[in-house]
């Protein structure tokens, strides 16, 4: 007996108002009713095509909060002249009240002595604001890098940035600058027996048997050698980052500069893991947490905007290592359990759409999943929204984890009318180039697949 | 830093007095690692110079007396980092290895390291604030002055003033591994490399 579609997903409450608890539920509800109605289906054509112009403009994707709030209260900044800049649209008077009122509750959260992380982790659930570096320090709050004692911070950070400094140092150096410092003391002594003589050059002993030729394993030279590779397969990765974006593509000295730290961040991490090494797409996941702290007002934060970047890198890829490591696979941990897993979840949830995807239209979810999953929905919306995704991404109690696998079944169940139509090749084609679509939306539908009640974990 | 290695080699006379390189050298001389390679001469067909093209495609040939190729310079002077290098085969400096005779070339191409062969003995002189330096020969060929040879040649390991100058060696079969510290005293006005 197949499961109907879920109850929720037909009550009464798509097309009345809704309570107002909900902050979010709240901004999307005031849309008009026509909207609404149509959401199970592509919510960007129909939403393009409403009558009301605040409400049309406002479902532009390079807008980056959710659609009925259209103002951002600061100016833009001269250097982002990327999506989270181009907020022309305007709105009412209330809408930005709110955003303000949203920003000053952040701010009264992240100036107290110790923070609150349950009380951070519910207000970014519902988006993070974008202005006042707030992003930036929450992003690291969530991901550990800062300490919730404020006391503390300066401490920390100082820690970390020569930690990160001396990395660099280490790892970065060639082996002939390494041989070089191992030599210094011996060839201070040769100094003294000046170049004016002439004869015969003392030859010496080579130390550990390492030369620019060996082929040995331990080998700085054959190590060095062997890291090229890598380097040069970063260094094509990082080239290709977001080439729409002038804050990583540009033709000018800050975007080579934010290239470089790109480039540094992955090798140093490569080196230090030896293991897992780098792996394409790792340069995707790392790209908004580099902008967010690069575009820090705050300028000590700018100006260490590389180590700090780092460490939460380690940091936000550590639950998600495995799906990068290939022997993994297959394993308990790997990426093909993952899916498995988002396979199960939508099961349960919607059990006809299940069936018809995998088993009538035999799409195989590692033929859209694979992507959505390995590279944090990065690639599925523009970045704004992603940066959207990634706040609740990083705050959910539940884990990354758990939080990516709701999200992405909420992708789904989105789209379900356009899937339960469509043939194999199209429903392909339609989850391998996922339509925009309004992500408190898409975060509300996430929200209610939890197991546990919201309220109950924050 | 950017790594910069010069291999420096010659006197292989394949395939007269040789037949090839040994089978240890070639399995070290992967391609990608060295950045150019000068090669005293005497290869002496143009089997050996594809090969060597391609283990490193920059690479400054100099004419030995029974290379094959007649179009080779018989001296070159390049500057590789802050180094001045010339290069010549050494058949032409009387009497043969000797070291004030190659020391003149050196004042005369007015270079930091002079590199020479012919006489298939690896030898490295300091003269004056500069280096003359013989990679002996890569097969271990024999020449008219030397019998029993053992094959060598040379890795320059470039760095700012400084050159650390590997030299590999095959003896009874093992391929022993020496270096050579140099370091120059005044800086080139400015670097054609």
């Amino acid at each position: 007996m197949m499961k109907r579609v879920p109850d929720w997903l037909n009550s009464s409450i798509w097309s009345s108002t809704p309570p107002p608890d909900n902050d979010r539920l709240n901004r999307y509800a005031s849309k008009s009713t026509s909207t609404i109605a149509a959401t199970a289906e592509t919510t960007s054509s129909t939403s393009k095509s409403t009558a009301t112009s605040a409400v049309e403009s406002a479902i532009e994707p390079p807008v980056p909060v959710p659609p009925p709030i259209v103002v951002i209260q600061e100016p833009p900044k001269p250097e982002i002249r990327d999506p989270l800049s181009n907020n022309e649209n305007g709105s009412s008077a209330s809408s930005s009240a709110e955003e303000i009122s949203r920003q000053a509750q952040f701010l009264q959260e992240l100036s107290k002595k110790v923070i609150n992380m349950g009380e951070l982790r519910r207000l970014s659930s519902q988006g993070i604001p974008d202005g006042a570096g707030i992003r930036s320090t929450v992003w690291k709050l969530l991901l550990g890098y800062l300490p919730i004692d404020r006391g503390l911070w300066s401490s920390e950070l100082a820690k970390k940035r020569s930690q990160y400094k001396q990395f660099k140092e280490e790892l970065l150096m060639n082996p002939s600058e390494i041989t070089r410092r191992l030599d210094q003391p011996v060839s201070f002594e040769n100094e003294k027996s000046k170049s004016d003589c002439s004869g015969l050059l003392s030859r010496l002993e080579i130390t550990h048997g390492e030369h620019p030729l060996s082929l040995g394993e331990t080998s700085i030279w054959n190590q060095f050698f062997q890291d090229t590779e890598i380097i040069e397969q970063i260094d094509r990765d990082v080239k290709r980052t977001h080439p729409d974006m002038n804050f990583f593509s540009a033709d000018a000295q800050f975007a080579k500069s934010n290239q470089e730290a790109l480039k540094n961040i992955l090798i140093v991490f490569a080196k230090l893991n030896p293991g897992i090494r780098y792996v394409q797409g790792m340069n995707e996941i790392l790209a908004p947490l580099f902008y967010i702290f690069k575009n820090d007002p705050n300028e000590d934060y700018t100006a260490f905007a590389e180590a700090d970047t780092f460490f939460c890198f380690v940091e936000l890829l550590s639950g998600f290592r495995d799906h990068f490591c290939q022997q993994l696979d297959n394993s308990v941990v790997g990426i093909r359990s993952t899916i498995t897993k988002l396979s199960l979840l939508l099961k349960e949830h919607d059990e006809e759409l299940w069936r018809h995807l995998e088993v009538t239209t035999k799409v195989n979810p590692q033929f859209y999943a694979f992507r959505w999953i390995t590279l944090l929905l990065t690639q599925e919306f523009n970045f704004a929204d992603s940066l959207l995704i990634w706040d609740t991404l990083l705050s959910d109690p539940e884990g990354p984890q758990e939080t990516l696998l709701r999200i992405c079944c909420a992708m789904l169940i989105i789209v379900r009318r356009r899937l339960l139509a469509g043939d194999f090749t199209s429903n392909l084609k339609l989850l391998q180039n996922y339509p925009p679509t309004n992500i408190s939306h898409l975060l509300y539908v996430a929200n209610k697949l939890r197991t546990q009640p919201a309220h109950q974990i924050f | 830093m950017v790594l910069v290695l010069v291999l420096a080699l010659g006197d292989l006379h394949i395939p007269h007095r040789a037949p090839d390189l040994p089978a240890k050298f070639k399995s070290m001389l992967v391609p990608g690692k060295i950045q150019h390679i000068i090669c005293t001469g005497n290869l002496c067909i143009k089997d050996v110079h594809d090969y060597l093209k391609i283990v490193c495609p920059d690479m400054h040939i100099i004419r030995g007396e029974y290379d094959e190729e007649t179009r080779y310079p018989e001296i070159k002077t390049l500057t590789i980092g802050q180094f001045k290098i010339g290069v010549c085969h050494g058949h032409q400096i009387i009497p043969w290895g000797d070291l004030d005779s190659l020391a003149m070339l050196r004042r005369q191409l007015d270079v930091d390291i002079l590199v020479t062969g012919h006489t298939h003995q690896f030898t490295a002189y300091k003269h004056e604030g500069g280096v003359v330096i013989n990679p002996g020969s890569a097969t271990g060929a024999y020449s008219s002055i030397a019998y029993d040879v053992n094959p060598s040649f040379v890795l320059m390991d470039i760095d700012g003033l400084r050159v650390v100058v590997y030299v590999y060696e095959l003896i009874d079969g093992e391929v022993k591994v020496d270096k050579i510290d140099f370091k120059k005293t005044t800086a080139v006005t400015h670097s054609a490399y």
